[in-house]
């Protein structure tokens, strides 16, 4: 399991030096940016790209051939994500440090919690969708947001006033375990399901 | 004789294509060449054989082992090569050999570095560059440096030139030569199979339709040339196909000693080569087995 994990570290060497200058590009120009934004793009850097490589039939057929069980194959993918969102976090931070990029804790927790939410939905499509495909579905996606957000956004501000009020009510602390707990529910299922699909698939 | 893998009446269907109830035993020691035509099913009864296709009905069993408990054991143990490039094709092999290395138990760098030497392969150019016949030495000098006991190989031969394929070919014998392995190939090129197989396995939609030693069909076969007048509807019977020309007929057999019985000196016997069968086998109006 761990070597499937450095697998994607592997692959990605080239990716991975680009890393560092994509957050230090943001920490130097893009000072209006909310840290959060950084932080969630970090997190999904490597993992998101892992998929990219794996996404092939014959990446799939390589690894199912390799003495690994499919139920580690998945495995790896959902656990390997949350090492490699902790080690992108953790890098992007102390880049931001150096270039005084301001941010607090909170920033982090919102970009790892968005980064659970993300995945949660992203990772069973991969393992649906014909490969190939990824790229139009995420086209498609983009569009399809843009066209019901604005009209979700104006919902929200309209009823902005009970939500905040609803909210506030809450405390921080519990606002933070049912978010997290939410998000991680929600990626534990998300692995459940990919694990069921993947057993099932033919290469 | 012991058997690597046993198949027993497994049948996979798909919208266009079905293995029907195939039984098929793949034995020790031996090289067995799978051949069939394109379509045949060959492929399919490999990736069934590698787990990368379920079986709908029927057994699978490699080593004595079956894939539901025992998955990992069977893939540690047994080597793989593939018609097309399986490797991450940006990569260099000493990165690919950086993933594959830790997946097994036995793996060995020494042996692993002796067949890159051997093969003449380049560790640090991106697999993509390889050509075919190169990608080929690459995935058999993995399969070899784990020390796997089976190695399935799908197509290997396809595209490579002549004098490649000889090369490859004195290679197999060589891994062969210890007779702690088992191989089993999948080809088109009949010829390759000829120097070197012990068994042959024939797939034919979907069905096998022999799996014997390559003596045994050597005398089992035959192809039989003659006189028209000799044929009738009861001679007939003993021919898988039977092709007509102006002043002669010429026609497979699986029973030459038959035809010998029954013929004698007034027809030419001729020893039928894979392709002859593959040829006339495809050819036959009747299932004959």
């Amino acid at each position: 399991m761990f070597n499937l994990i450095k697998k994607d570290v592997i692959i990605q060497k080239a990716q991975i030096l680009l890393f560092i200058p994509l957050i230090m590009f943001f920490a130097i120009f893009a000072k209006h940016v909310s840290p959060a934004f950084i932080f969630f793009v970090a997190s999904t850097f490597i993992p998101l790209n892992a998929y990219i490589y794996d996404e092939r039939v014959e990446s799939n057929i390589l690894l199912n051939s390799l003495p690994y069980t499919r139920k580690e194959i998945v495995a790896a993918r959902y656990l390997g994500a949350i090492v490699y969102m902790l080690c992108s976090i953790g890098a992007a931070g102390i880049i931001l440090l150096v270039f005084n990029y301001e941010y607090m804790l909170r920033d982090i927790a919102i970009a790892a919690g968005l980064f659970f939410l993300f995945t949660a939905f992203a990772f069973p499509l991969f393992y649906i969708l014909k490969p190939g495909y990824i790229g139009m579905v995420v086209l498609i996606s983009i569009i399809a947001l843009a066209a019901v957000m604005p009209p979700v956004i104006r919902f929200l501000a309209k009823h902005l006033t009970s939500i905040t009020e609803f909210l506030t009510s809450l405390s921080m602390t519990t606002i933070y375990f049912s978010s997290a707990g939410i998000a991680i529910g929600l990626y534990l299922l998300s692995w459940l399901f990919s694990q069921f699909i993947y057993q099932r698939k033919a290469f | 004789m012991e058997h690597i893998v046993e198949l027993k009446g497994v049948s996979k269907h798909f919208k266009d294509f079905s293995l029907e109830n195939i039984n098929l035993n793949i034995k020790k020691g031996c090289v067995t060449g799978f051949i069939g035509a394109n379509g045949a099913g060959k492929s399919t009864t490999m990736k069934l054989m590698m787990n990368l296709l379920q079986p709908d009905e029927g057994e699978i069993k490699v080593f004595g082992l079956d894939y539901a408990s025992c998955g990992r054991e069977i893939k540690d143990r047994l080597g793989f090569v593939y018609d097309s490039n399986v490797f991450y094709e940006g990569l260099h092999l000493k990165d690919i050999r950086r993933i594959i290395a830790p997946a097994y138990k036995n793996w060995s760098d020494k042996q692993f570095y002796n067949y890159i030497q051997k093969f003449e392969l380049p560790l640090n150019k991106a697999v993509k560059t390889f050509s075919k016949g190169m990608q080929m030495k690459a995935s058999l000098a993995m399969a070899l440096s784990h020390e796997a006991e089976f190695i399935l190989m799908d197509e290997p031969t396809a595209g490579l030139d002549p004098v490649f394929r000889r090369e490859l070919l004195d290679i197999l014998q060589d891994i062969m030569a210890d007779g702690s392995r088992t191989l089993f190939f999948s080809t088109h090129i009949t010829s390759d199979l000829e120097r070197i197989a012990d068994y042959i396995t024939f797939i034919q939609k979907g069905n096998i339709l022999f799996n014997d030693s390559l003596e045994g069909i050597q005398k089992q076969y035959a192809l039989i040339k003659g006189d028209p007048a000799l044929l009738d509807p009861d001679t007939e019977k003993n021919f898988i196909k039977i092709e007509h020309s102006s002043d002669m007929f010429q026609a497979l057999t699986n029973d030459a000693g038959k035809i010998k019985e029954l013929f004698g000196n007034q027809v030419m016997i001729e020893e039928a080569t894979l392709e002859d069968i593959m040829f006339y086998v495809k050819g036959a109006n009747h299932q004959y087995v």
